[in-house]
């Protein structure tokens, strides 16, 4: 039917002019001079998690109910998505595209909801080699465990040695359980084991053991994180009734009784002294006697300035926690050795520092005085390199308080890696997850011998899982809007005030649940429909409906492969025997899954 | 055309009067569409359907569907007396009317169905078309025929919906598709649909239909409403107009949107 019809003579010519073949003779591709092809792009989520994950794969797994592989699809990452749901910072959504229309996606929301809804499962991933090379990790928290993981899956035996009696780092022993519930932590902690990682706790690198014992491993990673409490540098500071906020959140989280006063001073502006003055305020309420103490937090720069989590300082301020903005101690007044209350002089802010923060200075005559009963400083933590002895300090080189490390988070020792907070200064679980997964990647190459290279920057996300995308970001503009209309975001809920403070009675004790309550089913579903899948294919069709010369076919039905979202342009095929290149279907593709190439013949 | 023959199904014979179809569909002696197809003279798309609807009938078959695909000329001008004298007696066929509103095969002359103020090369940018454009629907509402409706292609679920009721009715039908052409209206090839979309946002081409010529019934409210500006400044056709030219078309649509709402039934 597709051959060329030629009438040599009259005779051969029908009698009536009547069509004898079809059309499809006529390759009219032969005129195009722009190619449409299938190309995932990537979203600005994927981009900007820390931890690499592949957000929209996982959203478009969500809304196809296939909740155990959305799970498995982080899990490829990231060994803590209940964690990283819960208490992340979610970079990953301040770009969102849904911003435009109704609020950003809540991703962690959904994240959290997958490792949740999964929480009876367990991963089915094994190490599919095995090797001998041995691998020393110092420290348990994000990024010793993340690096801990990602070789245990490449079939690596590692060690992980902790000093604490838990692990964690400051998932266990920094944020506090009305954030972060032991049994996630321990439930995710579990799966790393279960791949054959050991775990030696109360072995601290420097008291117990050295760098030089470590001869039997071919590869170290040190992620010790940042464990010094920095100091005020004020008269007063020895005196009772002070506790550095990190040692308090250590204590209460280790199960040791703590005893506030009534009046509680908290100092500094990051995640330690906001949730160091939640926990004061829990520690000072109970029950049958809501409410007994007042915390306040001083806070030297403004409210804008302040490095805590945004969510985290509203949640602070809901329950009651007082914030004083632009006041700085300069003295803690004690009485036989007790603190009674501190001396603050009032700030301004003035030009902007290095960190392009406005450097606050003392308005002179400002000082005032105020009550405080337990003060807690919380204005920062340095890394503890003392175990580094005299001569390896020479060969691992501290630049400004942390461990210098290169893009493949080799530090200036072969074999010897950091990662985590105590070498980079991001200071969040995903990137610490980002910066062991990194050394995993790198050490593996190491062991095999080969070349530390084509590691991205030490601030874009490494994967573990390359997923098949351009590297090009999807932006608002590329989308097609005609597709999407404004829905509202859908927030999680939360538990009520007074019963997050004061805590619940259960069998005589108060306990002081979750704030956070997470999405039900119906919830995630909401929130996971209203992503735009943008860059991602997600087979809807209109590519098919709208191409003006039928070029385009579906090359897969129902039910599909997964994950579907990652089909990358398999879904459909362009016969360019036929397509015009009018571009149609990739100006109407609502998600830019479609690019546009120039035909090599036009090009002179 | 292929949503078209999508709702109607392998049982349709087409008739197609000298257009830009007559080549879409294959010179001689080639065809693209898998249905029995007669190209006719100009003016004959109504009276041609017509002739095989009889002959159809009287080989006792009651199941084809006829469906006649013109061009804004052969329908709106040359064409409209012998649509005119299908309709008013009721034939029982579908006739379409893809408007690309102008003579494209030909060369972009203008036609009784181009807009006001479009350039065409019989309205060049000196003399733009100074009459609007005719009502078309109107007219064939005036017949009192059983079904006359709009479509376009940036709503294929409408376009479908239209031509499948069009297809469970007896009697004449008429469907009115605006037709983005890019060399004739000056525009990237590309923006085809969201032309087409944006002509229904900004009402310039609203989408509704007539039931034997009483009750109209608009099938799609715009998500969103645009002005008219939005929808001209992506054709090369309008670059000429200015502000206030732009005004008068905004107001003459405003105007007769008005006037649909009226005389929808909500
Ligand atoms: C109070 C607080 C709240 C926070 N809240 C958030 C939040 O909500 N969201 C967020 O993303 N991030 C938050 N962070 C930051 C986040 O916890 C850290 O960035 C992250 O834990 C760093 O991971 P890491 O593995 O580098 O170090 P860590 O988590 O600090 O783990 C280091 C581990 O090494 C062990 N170790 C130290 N020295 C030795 C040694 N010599 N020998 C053996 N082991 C040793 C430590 O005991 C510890 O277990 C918070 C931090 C704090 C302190
Ligand atoms: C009686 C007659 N006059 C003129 C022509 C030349 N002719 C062929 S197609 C055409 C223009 C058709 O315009 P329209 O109906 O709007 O269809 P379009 O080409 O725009 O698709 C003309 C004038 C003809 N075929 N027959
Ligand atoms: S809409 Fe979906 S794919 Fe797009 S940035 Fe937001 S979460 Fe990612
Ligand atoms: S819509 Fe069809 S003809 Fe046009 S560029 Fe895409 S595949 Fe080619
Ligand atoms: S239009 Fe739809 S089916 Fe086509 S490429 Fe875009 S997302 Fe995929
Ligand atoms: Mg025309």
């Amino acid at each position: 039917m597709t051959e060329e019809i030629v009438f040599k003579t009259e005779a051969d010519m029908p009698y009536l002019p009547m069509s004898l073949g079809t059309t499809l003779v006529n390759k009219t591709g032969s005129w195009r001079y722009i190619r449409p092809l299938y190309v995932d792009k990537t979203p600005p989520c994927n981009h900007d998690c820390p931890a690499g994950e592949d957000i929209v794969g996982y959203l478009a797994l969500i809304e196809e109910g296939k909740y155990k592989e959305g799970w498995e699809l982080i899990m490829q990452e990231n060994p803590f998505p209940g964690v990283c749901g819960r208490v992340c910072p979610h970079p990953c959504e301040s770009e969102c595209n849904r911003r435009e229309l109704g609020g950003a996606i809540a991703i962690h929301t959904l994240e959290r909801f997958l490792a949740d809804h999964t929480a009876s499962q367990r991963p089915s991933v094994q190490a599919s080699k095995r090797y001998d090379a041995k691998i020393a990790i110092i420290g348990s928290g994000p990024a010793g465990l993340a690096c801990a993981y990602h070789l245990a899956l490449r079939g690596y035996p590692v060690t992980v040695f902790e000093a604490l009696p838990v692990v964690g780092g400051m998932m266990r022993v920094g944020i506090p359980e009305y954030r972060l519930p032991r049994e996630v932590l321990e439930r995710e902690i579990a799966d790393i084991e279960a791949l054959g990682v050991e775990i030696e706790t109360n072995m601290r690198l420097g008291d117990n053991f050295k760098l030089s014992d470590l001869e039997d491993y071919q590869a170290i990673f040190i992620a010790v994180g940042l464990q010094k409490s920095r100091k005020l540098n004020v008269p007063g500071e020895d005196a009772e009734g002070v506790i550095p906020g990190l040692e308090l959140l250590k204590r209460v989280n280790l199960g040791e009784e703590v005893q506030v006063g009534p009046s509680v001073a908290v100092i500094g502006g990051g995640n330690t002294a906001v949730d160091a003055a939640r926990s004061a305020l829990r520690l000072g309420s109970d029950v049958r006697e809501p409410r007994s103490n007042e915390v306040t937090i001083l806070y030297r720069r403004s409210r804008e300035e302040m490095p805590a989590i945004a969510g985290e300082i509203e949640e602070a301020l809901a329950e009651g926690v007082k914030i004083r903005y632009l006041s700085a101690p300069i003295e803690l007044l004690t009485e036989n050795g007790w603190v009674m209350g501190l001396k603050c002089v009032k700030m301004e802010l003035g030009e902007p520092d290095e960190s392009g923060r406005r450097r606050p200075m003392p308005i002179a005559g400002s000082e005032y005085a105020l009550k405080a009963d337990t003060v807690i400083p919380a204005i920062g933590q340095e890394a503890d390199t003392s175990f580094l002895e005299t001569g390896e300090q020479r060969l691992i080189e501290v630049r400004r308080g942390h461990i210098f490390i290169d893009a493949a988070g080799a530090t200036t020792r072969p074999g010897i890696f950091a990662g985590g907070d105590v070498a980079t200064p991001f200071g969040t679980v995903a990137h610490a997850v980002g910066s062991g997964k990194r050394a995993a990647l790198a050490i593996d190459k190491y062991l095999r011998g080969e070349e530390l290279s084509g590691f991205p920057p030490i601030d874009e996300a490494v994967h573990a899982v390359p997923k098949d995308m351009d590297p090009a970001i999807v932006r608002f503009d590329d989308l097609n809007p005609a597709y999407f209309e404004e829905i509202e975001r859908t927030e999680q809920p939360q538990r009520p005030i007074e019963e997050r403070v004061s805590g619940f009675e259960y069998f005589g004790w108060a306990q002081y649940g979750e704030v956070n309550l997470g999405f039900n089913e119906e919830e995630a579903q909401a929130e996971a429909e209203r992503c735009f899948n943008c860059g991602t294919c997600n087979l809807c069709d209109t590519c098919l409906i709208f191409c003006p010369d039928v070029a385009i076919a579906r090359l897969v039905a129902p039910p599909y492969p997964v994950p579907l979202a990652r089909l990358n342009g398999a879904g459909y095929e362009v016969n360019y025997d036929y397509c015009k290149g009018c571009g149609v279907c990739a100006e109407e593709c609502p998600r830019y899954a479609i690019s546009i190439e120039k035909e090599i013949k036009w090009k002179k | 055309m292929r949503l078209a023959l999508k709702a109607l199904g392998e049982k349709t014979i087409l008739v197609i009067p000298a257009c830009c179809w007559s080549i879409i569909a294959g010179a001689f002696p080639y065809s693209s569409v898998k249905v029995p197809l007669m190209h006719t003279a100009f003016e004959t798309g109504g009276s041609a359907a017509a002739g095989i609807k009889a002959a159809l009938e009287v080989q006792g078959d009651t199941e084809t569907t006829v469906l006649t695909w013109a061009g804004d000329g052969g329908t709106f001008d040359i064409g409209l007396q012998a649509l005119s004298g299908a309709v008013e007696r009721n034939e029982d066929f579908i006739y379409a009317c893809y408007d690309n509103e102008a003579y494209m095969n030909t060369g972009i002359q203008r036609s009784s169905a181009t807009p006001w103020g479009a350039w065409t090369t019989t309205t060049p940018v000196q003399h733009p078309k100074e009459t609007p454009k005719k009502d078309i629907v109107a007219i064939m509402a005036a017949h009192r025929i059983p079904y006359t409706a709009t479509a376009t292609v940036a709503y294929p679920e409408d376009l479908v919906r239209k031509f499948q009721k069009a297809k469970g009715i007896r009697g004449a039908k008429f469907i009115h598709i605006l037709s983005p052409c890019p060399p004739g209206w000056k525009m990237e090839p590309a923006y085809s649909i969201r032309i087409s979309r944006l002509a229904v946002e900004s009402k310039v081409f609203p989408l509704y239909e007539v039931e034997n010529g009483e009750k109209w019934t608009i099938t799609v409210w715009p998500k969103r409403e645009v002005p008219v500006r939005e929808y001209v400044k992506l054709q090369g056709r309008f670059s000429h107009l200015t502000e206030e030219d732009i005004e008068f078309i905004q107001e003459n649509v405003d105007r007769e949107w008005e006037r649909l709402v009226a005389r929808a039934v909500q």
